[in-house]
């Protein structure tokens, strides 16, 4: 703060005083060291660590695209890839689902209509940890509170975190559970800025409320489902903190996404920083195309 | 935010523009309940579970409401394991972390927004394009140069890699973009110094979107999982990673961890029910998270 306050001492002169030549780049200042440091050059190198490897997290030797070579055939890296687009398919399109679902019966409801926009939104302010830690108290195999419930109606205990294939369920539905008032508070947006005059002319020409939905709804929602759609994808690829703390990537790696299989290689006891970058190399092409649709319909939108 | 006035059907209830309650109406409210306790139903079942004693937590089946009530889970759990030093790093990250970013996105989006220098759009560009890089694809370079800087024995370490966001900067230069440029130029004229005129005319005027930065930059610190678990060390964890590693090492008994977790989940929902309309409209602007 002193450094941008400095040069406003110079006596302001006829022509661009030197104050206000230097002054934009001295409030830059600050923001661009931080960016530079712990988001541009961390991004560069580690496209740089990737081609190094390291048994112990401090000595590194070339290795070429052997660090690529490695991964490509590691099955553990194919299975965290395999998690990620099963994962992501599932969290994106049950998501989106969900949320305009959700978005659309709030918009219609008026009785308690702030109360039950507040309740689910509740979980996306949750601290992951405590959502992990909770659901994988409730979906425990013996005792937890979903299993009970279903005791209660005569369905046998079920091995919600144990199973492979009921893990990777678990790990969506408990990602859904938390997400969705997010994705549902954009859309409620977006159905709020809807003209109502619109369903007014539909409805005195007699259309129905699903057609009313199929022709006005939907069509005019369609930008902001689409802002959703991206988000949940980019959201989807980041995933790790529910997760980890859910299943920790378990049973036998069934619930392990690429996040945590970096997270795994680098922090782990082996400290594979080499093939964990490769690894965040393959995740960051795939987020950064993803951020990039994203920006490129939103421009497109804006000059709609 | 008013609640019906711009629904499309504003049948409901407690209507009385109609003389009967629509079925659909019924239907609708019902499935919205239904889902409101699937999400309240956890939530209840945690708060009640941190007031129950080992033996109550682990009876099958369950019993709903505590049969002894145990509030001193919460001053065991508080007092024992450290937790008081976790809770004090916490505070300490989400405070300083917030003040420094107020200051320094605010300072960038007045550049960005108020001033014309070579460079402007490239810095501009370079700022938006860190969207496009998570922290999850660069945890091992963030992690190598924080090392290198001597960060990683102290709670700067969780601090600083992540002061500077785009998002913070995207924010409060749309907003900086309303504010009139006679404003400005008139206290230029008046002979008011560059820093001066951000402090005292610029800042002030902002606190809308100051504010829904605040908000924004508690939460994001407060949950904040992923970097803490890989910077902090037994002295510098925040409590959602000592909450993990309480959890999952079986140290501490479940129904303390509970009673740790409702603890972490106070001051989120206190914020949550207080600034409820910035949050919602910071989200549906920014879509920020």
């Amino acid at each position: 703060m002193t450094a941008a306050a400095a040069p406003a001492r110079t006596p302001r002169r006829r022509r661009v005083p030197w104050s206000l030549r230097a002054a934009p780049y001295l409030f830059l200042l600050p923001n661009m060291v931080i960016f530079g440091l712990f988001t541009i050059w961390p991004a560069l190198s580690g496209f740089n660590i990737s081609l190094y490897s390291s048994r112990n997290g401090r000595t590194f030797e070339w290795a070429g695209t052997g660090n690529f070579e490695r991964i490509f055939s590691d099955a553990d890296f194919y299975q965290a890839l395999f998690n990620t687009i099963v994962f992501v398919l599932a969290f994106v399109g049950l998501g989106v689902c969900i949320a305009v679902v959700l978005a659309v019966l709030l918009n219609a409801q008026g009785f308690g209509k702030s109360f039950f926009r507040s309740v689910f939104f509740l979980p996306v302010l949750l601290s992951p940890v405590v959502v992990g830690i909770v659901w994988r108290w409730l979906l425990e195999r013996n005792g937890g509170l979903v299993n009970e419930a279903l005791r209660a109606i005569g369905i046998p205990a079920v091995p919600w975190l144990v199973d492979p294939t009921l893990a990777m369920i678990s790990v969506i539905a408990v990602s859904l559970w938390t997400n969705v008032g997010f994705y549902t508070m954009i859309l409620l947006a977006g159905l709020q800025s809807i003209d109502p005059n619109l369903y007014e002319a539909a409805s005195l020409d007699g259309a129905s409320h699903l057609q009313q939905f199929r022709s006005i709804t939907l069509p005019l929602l369609a930008p902001t489902t689409m802002v959703v759609l991206i988000l949940s994808t980019i959201h989807g690829f980041q995933a790790f903190d529910v997760i980890y703390n859910l299943t920790g990537g378990g049973p036998v790696g069934a619930t392990t996404l690429l996040v945590q299989y970096v997270y795994d290689n680098a922090f782990g006891p082996q400290m594979q920083y080499g093939m964990a970058a490769a690894g965040s190399v393959v995740l960051f092409l795939i987020v950064m195309s993803f951020t990039l649709l994203n920006w490129w319909l939103g421009r497109r939108a804006e000059a709609v | 935010m008013s609640i019906s006035s711009n629904s499309s059907k504003p049948s409901t209830w407690t209507s009385t523009s109609h003389r009967k309650v629509r079925p659909a109406a019924v239907v609708r409210t019902v499935n919205l309940t239904a889902l409101a306790l699937l999400v309240l139903i956890p939530l209840v079942w945690t708060v009640l579970g941190s007031f129950k004693n080992q033996s109550e937590l682990a009876q099958r089946p369950p019993t709903l409401i505590p049969r002894s009530w145990h509030p001193e889970n919460y001053s065991t759990a508080l007092t024992g394991f450290d937790v008081l030093r976790y809770l004090s790093n916490s505070v300490i990250v989400v405070v300083v972390a917030t003040l420094l970013t107020l200051a320094i996105n605010s300072m960038a989006a007045y550049a960005l927004s108020r001033y014309n220098f070579r460079g402007k759009n490239v810095l501009f560009l370079v700022t938006l394009a860190t969207i496009m890089i998570p922290l999850q694809v660069i945890l091992i370079p963030v992690y190598q140069v924080t090392a290198s800087l001597g960060l990683t024995n102290s709670l700067w370490g969780v601090i600083l890699p992540a002061i500077a966001t785009p998002t913070g900067v995207f924010l409060l230069r749309q907003y900086m973009l309303t504010l009139p440029d006679e404003l400005i130029d008139s206290a230029r004229i008046d002979g008011a110094r560059e820093f001066g005129i951000f402090w005292r005319i610029v800042l002030p005027l902002c606190k809308p979107a100051l504010a829904v930065l605040t908000i924004f930059s508690v939460l994001w610190r407060w949950n904040d999982f992923l970097w803490p678990l890989v910077v902090t060390n037994e002295r510098t964890r925040t409590l959602p990673v000592a909450l993990q590693r309480f959890a999952s090492q079986e140290v501490v008994p479940f129904n303390l961890v509970l009673a740790i977790a409702v603890v972490s989940m106070v001051p989120v929902l206190i914020c949550f029910l207080v600034f409820q309309r910035q949050i919602v409209q910071g989200i549906a602007s920014t879509g920020m998270k």
